[in-house]
């Protein structure tokens, strides 16, 4: 089996402060995994805010250098180092972001990006071709092209928005897909809509998806494989079931202590 | 119960109202919506996001500034004068009420403190006229206040950025009960908070509920913190309130369709039943659907329902939804 992305001992440090209060704040400590490349998976990144995750994905999209251990998407230097291996690496790994409503701007259309990304990612030489790939992708989300032309992003909803969104990354046939709270933002009405999408999207299309997120019931439902971060460690991996079923690490255990189930246990459940 | 109700909001209607251009727009962000709290009660208000539910916490705290009006209907607190909304109330009365009888946790609200003041400050402005007494006195009280948030009387020095979000919030909830107040306003105190951290802040809310006897009303879309917290439940759509009862009734018997569907959407974890979604989106207020405002999404929609409004009924002890397809028969 190869793989399609292999973490190894990645650390990331920031520094803070002028000569004389200079200190290092360690992001990112040590942390190793490998998704494979014919092994389609759901890996899921748990961790409170301040505990690297979204570092790591940075890291992952190449948008931020490591600072220690190496991180290769398969075998090559994440990031690339021309403007063509960037762009080649680009085609292959895209983000979500957690906003939908931030991540588009408010004054473009929104087939534009879709259409950009596709000349620009998806080999797309002319406007016909990239409507098509765009209009493939869309149906990939379960909507088309002819009903977001010309649209803008506040004539949509959150849900629908970022379905749009997830269509926009599928446009240039990505191996990979970081999500960065993709359902935080997103009304409970439809949030199960997106988390199912991302179900199908591995089972149908193949995609790996990086899932990051807070949230442990989505990831107990959705996620195959997890790591649990706090303060830039890895403190519990493992089997997403296994692992939230019956958490080791006394973190772990206080993380999945805190989540407010949604069952009645009489009037007193919170002490 | 025959006791008292603490706030009694009976058929509050408030909509945004603009008018551009000559292109005139209203928005019934709060659409024709009672119910009452009684006194030592958490009353829970669920919704997704643009269901009107800080716009109908404004509208009961009189907070109402254009575009959005009041329409008809009135939230009555009992520590008002009978007949008189907090809204359009003589200024003075609303001043001496206001923190001392009723106090607002706002959403957002680790962001509410002034970044200019010190904490000791942000107290003595809100809270010294109400208090009364010496500087002394009114310091020994806040710390003993703070040290039931578990919080040390040093953060009383600290400037607001100097405190972490979970600290910010725990003052701003020593902020708002540190008068006792009779009623508590909470809208989304919680959601920027890690789970670990809001677990513990709901925990002191509720102790300090219990312990002060105070209603809470409290806000937020997050249906695990309502099973937690709260003792009744109101779930709103598009500006209505659709179902209202006990919280457990709710979670274990959901009658109107959105709740049962809200409800059995929700992951657990160790359970791998397959959820869905709902079809379709939210409505859009400008333009709301005809009759019930649920039916577009509906499974249970029939014909009534495309043409006439549903009225609240109620099914069982305290327990009232506003569906045709549920209680249907009854008038």
């Amino acid at each position: 089996m190869t793989a399609l992305l292999t973490l190894n001992n990645v650390s990331k440090s920031f520094t803070r402060g002028g000569i004389l209060s200079r200190h290092r704040i360690e992001a990112v400590k040590n942390v190793s995994f490998t998704i494979e490349n014919n092994r389609p998976e759901i890996f899921a990144i748990i961790g409170e805010s301040g505990s690297g995750k979204t570092t790591l994905a940075r890291m992952i999209l190449g948008m931020q250098e490591v600072s220690g251990g190496s991180l290769t998407l398969e075998g090559n230097r994440v990031g690339g180092r021309t403007r063509k291996e960037r762009l080649a690496f680009m085609a292959k790994v895209q983000p979500i972001f957690q906003n939908p409503f931030e991540a588009f701007n408010p004054l473009k259309k929104i087939d534009y990006y879709l259409l950009l990304t596709a000349m620009r990612f998806g080999g797309a030489v002319d406007i016909a071709e990239a409507e098509a790939a765009a209009d493939v992708a869309l149906r990939q989300v379960g909507l088309s092209l002819s009903e977001i032309r010309g649209r803008f992003p506040h004539e949509m909803s959150g849900g629908q928005l970022q379905r749009v969104a997830i269509a926009r990354a599928l446009v240039s046939k990505p191996r990979l897909i970081i999500a960065d709270e993709p359902v935080s933002m997103v009304d409970a009405s439809l949030r199960m809509a997106i988390v199912n999408l991302f179900g199908e999207l591995r089972d149908k299309l193949g995609l790996s998806i990086i899932y990051i997120t807070h949230d442990l019931a989505t990831a107990y439902y959705i996620a195959d494989r997890l790591i649990i971060m706090q303060k830039g460690e890895v403190v519990e991996a493992g089997a997403a079931r296994e692992v939230l079923s019956d958490p080791q690490h006394p973190y772990s255990r206080q993380l999945r202590d805190a989540v407010l189930s949604p069952q009645v246990t009489g009037s007193l459940s919170i002490q | 119960m025959t006791t008292q109700p603490i706030l009694r909001v009976d058929h509050l209607k408030a909509h945004f109202r603009s008018s551009y251009f000559g292109v005139y727009r209203e928005v019934p962000a709060v659409d024709d919506i009672s119910f009452d709290v009684a006194p030592n009660e958490i009353f829970g208000l669920a919704g997704e996001s643009s269901s009107g539910k800080t716009t109908l916490m404004k509208t009961i705290a009189g907070l109402i500034t254009p575009p959005l009006e009041l329409i008809g209907g009135k939230a009555q607190f009992s520590f008002m004068p009978p007949e008189t909304n907090l809204y359009g109330a003589d200024p003075a009365q609303l001043a001496r009420i206001r923190w001392s009888k009723l106090s607002y946790i706002m959403q957002g609200s680790m962001n509410v403190l002034n970044p200019l003041r010190q904490i000791r400050s942000i107290f003595r402005d809100f809270a010294a006229v109400h208090i009364g007494g010496s500087n002394s006195d009114f310091e020994t009280k806040t710390v003993n206040h703070l040290s039931r948030l578990r919080l040390d009387p040093s953060v009383l020095d600290a400037y607001p950025h100097e405190l972490s979000g979970g600290m910010r919030q725990r003052v701003t909830i020593a902020l708002a009960t540190i008068c006792r107040p009779d009623f508590i306003i909470a809208d989304e105190p919680t959601t920027a908070l890690d789970v670990i951290v809001q677990k513990e802040v709901l925990g002191m809310i509720r102790s300090i509920q219990r312990e002060m006897g105070s209603s809470v009303l409290f806000v937020t879309h997050d249906m695990g913190v309502h099973a937690a917290l709260t003792d009744k439940l109101g779930i709103m759509y598009a500006g209505c309130l659709v179902e209202a009862g006990r919280t457990a009734d709710i979670f274990n018997a959901p009658q109107h369709p959105y709740t049962r569907h809200l409800i059995h959407s929700l992951p657990r974890i160790g359970d791998t039943v397959q959820r869905t979604g709902l079809t379709g989106t939210p409505p859009n207020l400008a333009n709301p659907p005809s009759g019930c405002r649920f039916h577009p999404r509906c499974p249970l929609a029939s014909d009534i329902c495309r043409t006439e409004r549903p009225m609240m009924r109620q099914i069982a002890t305290e327990h009232r939804v506003a569906c045709h397809a549920v209680a249907g028969d009854d008038a």
